[in-house]
């Protein structure tokens, strides 16, 4: 399922690039390694994308392979299973998550379908990214986590990068893996986050969770965004004396089940924080995997810190509710260790 | 040439049988008379398709007869297995005009393991990697922008071939309707967008399916031409296909060809058509079989075979489908491990864990059935040899 990470050369040069940066960076090698590869979607050609994402890849690699489509959500992602079926790879944007539910119906009834329906004849090795989830003060739809839609449709995969090395690197093993992949890219992390990267290719693999930080108390376990919040959490809860053991999912199917098991079994202790709404979310998923897997390990019940149940409201003055906060962590981090 | 947007369907046979207009009928006898064995054998494979659903061998099906005109003229227009085709679950009579062999289109039916996909699919929606086929999924329209796609693809390659993407009537109120062939009007995508207008959408006629007078006045929408066919008339509908399916190939971008047609069964198996439309309407339309319209054409012409050759036609095509259900009926569906495969390209850890929890039960279950298998053999010897003891024969 997963492929071997392609070690990037020692002496690789590196740049300190933005997430936004190092997808685009990814993209490019893409597009250069690959001619299968197209990249299209609203505003992606000339604009280079609402976030800018494909900015200069259109100048770059011609309009043949990177081009603007209509306004049209289903007709960007149907047209991508057609031309999966001749051997292409298309690597499609959304302008926003929220904007997925148009076109969902080409990704239940057809992207995830395809291996599956024609006896694995044929497939749909295509990449949908998009913007996803807050901390923008967007408006309503545009902040959206629908990542539980996709993780409950089997057939494809979930890829969260958080750091621009794993953004470059989830990118490119992304658009190489033989299923359909989906990158929800934060919003707030595209240019919030910046770090070396190399310039070279490489891939990081696709169901490996990264651990963000070493801890024996408690386990944060999280994806996106949030690993920044949980990381601020660990760190102001490190000064009082508690340890905290976080991994960054990175990917959600595959998910890297061992990973998360083998911190439960250490802490015994464990707080799931994400930013999509609570109830149904994927942290259900995921307690109740350790639930049936090590429920003798738990010191504690399991809590989780996400979203609230209702509809992200762009002229509230509270708007970080819908984002977790650390203080929010720090408090579910408490209260596992109180238990 | 044919003109776009007409008012009326184009015509080249009329319903006794006339050529209508001056222009020739260019298509040689042979050609005729292999369109005529389409449609005869499109027809008789939904007759024994009704039967097979009464004993249970399939789940579902949807009859196609009055429409063998529009599938038969149009799998006689393209290439088949050149061109692409993304068909709508109607299109029995296409598949097997197309040469898809009657016994995958079966097979797909019965849901068995031999089946192209698997039997995963329900019944109806075809699929034929060598013949190009791309199978469809249950959401109406959704294959039209998939079939862009692929034309955006084969545009780009410089390919001779085309895509061909059919829908029915109500397929044409759904948003992926409109966002397809926009897509591909946009990007002078080579698609060949065929409409088998039966005029119903299960219950909804269409009048209540669209305001606007027919389904090719909406090539205005996008820019792309449209023509307008009587879809009982086989020969104006390969004519039709012919211009349109050439003018795609040689790179001006989408057409939209409607026929218009008319189902004369019910929508599916689970339907009762008398509820929406009446008698009067369905035995008007019964007078129109495409069928008989051809049959009167070769007949004025002289080359529709005798009463004794049309039966040994349809006994040929009878005894071929009754001897390919024969196999059929030896062969098994997938075993319960095919659900499992091909979800991923390869099996992730949850799906393993799942896969192993179904197998304990399933092999407890075999087990149990080996026994039971054993012990009524066995129970089935004693018996013979008591009554063998018994002198009873």
């Amino acid at each position: 399922m997963t492929q071997l990470a392609e070690k990037p050369n020692p002496i690789s040069e590196k740049k300190v690039m933005t997430l936004a940066a190092a997808l685009t960076d990814g993209m490019d090698i893409a597009l250069e390694r690959d001619e299968k590869v197209v990249m299209y979607g609203e505003d992606v050609g000339v604009m280079g994308g609402v976030f800018r994402v494909t900015t200069g890849l259109q100048g770059k690699h011609g309009k043949h392979r990177v081009f603007d489509t209509p306004l049209t959500e289903e007709g960007i992602l149907g047209t991508a299973v057609g031309m999966c079926a001749v051997g292409w790879k298309p690597v499609v944007e959304l302008q926003f998550g929220g904007f997925l539910y148009a076109g969902l119906d080409q990704v239940i009834s057809h992207v995830s379908r395809y291996r599956y329906r024609s006896r694995g004849r044929w497939n749909t090795p295509m990449v949908i990214r998009f913007p996803y989830g807050g901390g923008l003060n967007l408006l309503e739809q545009h902040h959206d986590s629908p990542e539980t839609y996709l993780t409950h449709t089997p057939g494809i995969k979930v890829v969260f990068p958080t750091t621009p090395y794993d953004a470059k690197g989830l990118m490119l093993a992304a658009i190489e893996d033989p299923d359909p992949v989906v990158i929800f890219e934060n919003i707030k992390l595209y240019r919030s986050v910046k770090e070396e990267v190399p310039t070279g290719y490489y891939t990081v693999p696709l169901g490996k969770a990264r651990k963000v930080m070493d801890g024996s108390d408690v386990t944060l376990i999280t994806w996106g965004a949030m690993v920044t919040q949980c990381e601020a959490a660990a760190k102001a809860a490190l000064e009082a004396g508690i340890s905290c053991d976080v991994l960054d999912l990175r990917t959600l199917v595959p998910l890297d089940l061992e990973a998360i098991l083998e911190s439960v079994e250490k802490t015994g202790r464990v707080v799931i924080v994400h930013e999509a709404n609570l109830t149904s979310g994927f942290g259900g998923e995921i307690a109740a995997l350790i639930a049936e897997k090590a429920l003798f390990s738990l010191e504690a019940p399991i809590l989780r810190v996400a979203g609230f149940d209702t509809m992200h409201s762009p002229f509230n003055p509270i708007n970080h509710f819908h984002r977790p906060e650390p203080a929010y962590i720090a408090d579910a981090i408490r209260k596992v260790l109180e238990a | 040439m044919y003109k776009t947007f007409t008012e009326k369907p184009i015509q080249r046979i009329g319903e006794d049988g006339k050529r209508l207009g001056r222009q020739k009928i260019g298509l040689p006898p042979e050609k005729l008379l292999e369109m005529y064995r389409d449609m005869l054998r499109a027809r008789l494979f939904d007759e024994k398709l009704v039967l097979i659903l009464r004993q249970g061998k399939t789940s579902f099906y949807s009859q196609s007869t009055g429409m063998e005109g529009t599938q038969i003229g149009l799998a006689h227009a393209i290439r088949a297995g050149h061109d692409w085709v993304w068909p709508y679950y109607r299109d029995q009579g296409l598949m097997l005009a197309l040469g898809v062999p009657a016994r995958d289109v079966l097979a797909q039916f019965m849901g068995l393991e031999s089946d192209e996909s698997k039997a995963r699919q329900m019944p109806h929606h075809f699929s034929s990697r060598a013949h190009r086929v791309v199978s469809c999924s249950s959401s109406i329209a959704n294959q039209v922008a998939p079939a862009a796609g692929m034309a955006m693809a084969q545009k780009y390659l410089g390919l001779d071939e085309i895509t061909v993407c059919t829908f029915g009537d109500g397929a044409t109120s759904e948003g992926d309707w409109h966002a397809g062939v926009n897509m591909a009007a946009v990007n002078g995508a080579s698609v060949l967008f065929v409409c088998e207008n039966n005029q119903y959408a299960i219950s909804a006629g269409l009048e209540s399916q669209m305001k606007c007078k027919n389904v090719s006045s909406k090539g205005h929408a996008y820019g792309i031409p449209g023509y307008f066919v009587d879809g009982q008339d086989v020969v104006a509908v390969q004519e039709v296909m012919l211009q349109a399916a050439e003018e795609v190939r040689a790179g001006g971008g989408p057409v939209l060809v409607e026929a218009l047609t008319y189902r004369i069964g019910t929508h599916s198996s689970a339907d009762d058509d008398s509820k929406y439309r009446s008698r009067e309407e369905v035995q008007l339309w019964k007078n129109r079989d495409p069928i008989v319209r051809l049959e009167r054409y070769l007949e004025r012409e002289g080359i529709l075979p005798d009463a004794t050759g049309r039966q040994a036609l349809q006994q040929g095509i009878r005894s071929e489908l009754e001897q390919i259900l024969h196999q059929l009926n030896l062969e098994s569906g997938p075993s319960w491990r095919s659900m499992f495969e091909d979800v991923y390209s390869d099996l992730p850890v949850h799906l393993q864990e799942q896969y192993q929890s179904l197998e304990v039960e399933q092999l407890a279950l075999e087990r149990a059935e080996a026994l039971r298998r054993a012990g009524a053999r066995e129970r089935a010897e004693i018996h013979a040899t008591q009554l063998i003891g018994e002198g009873s024969y």
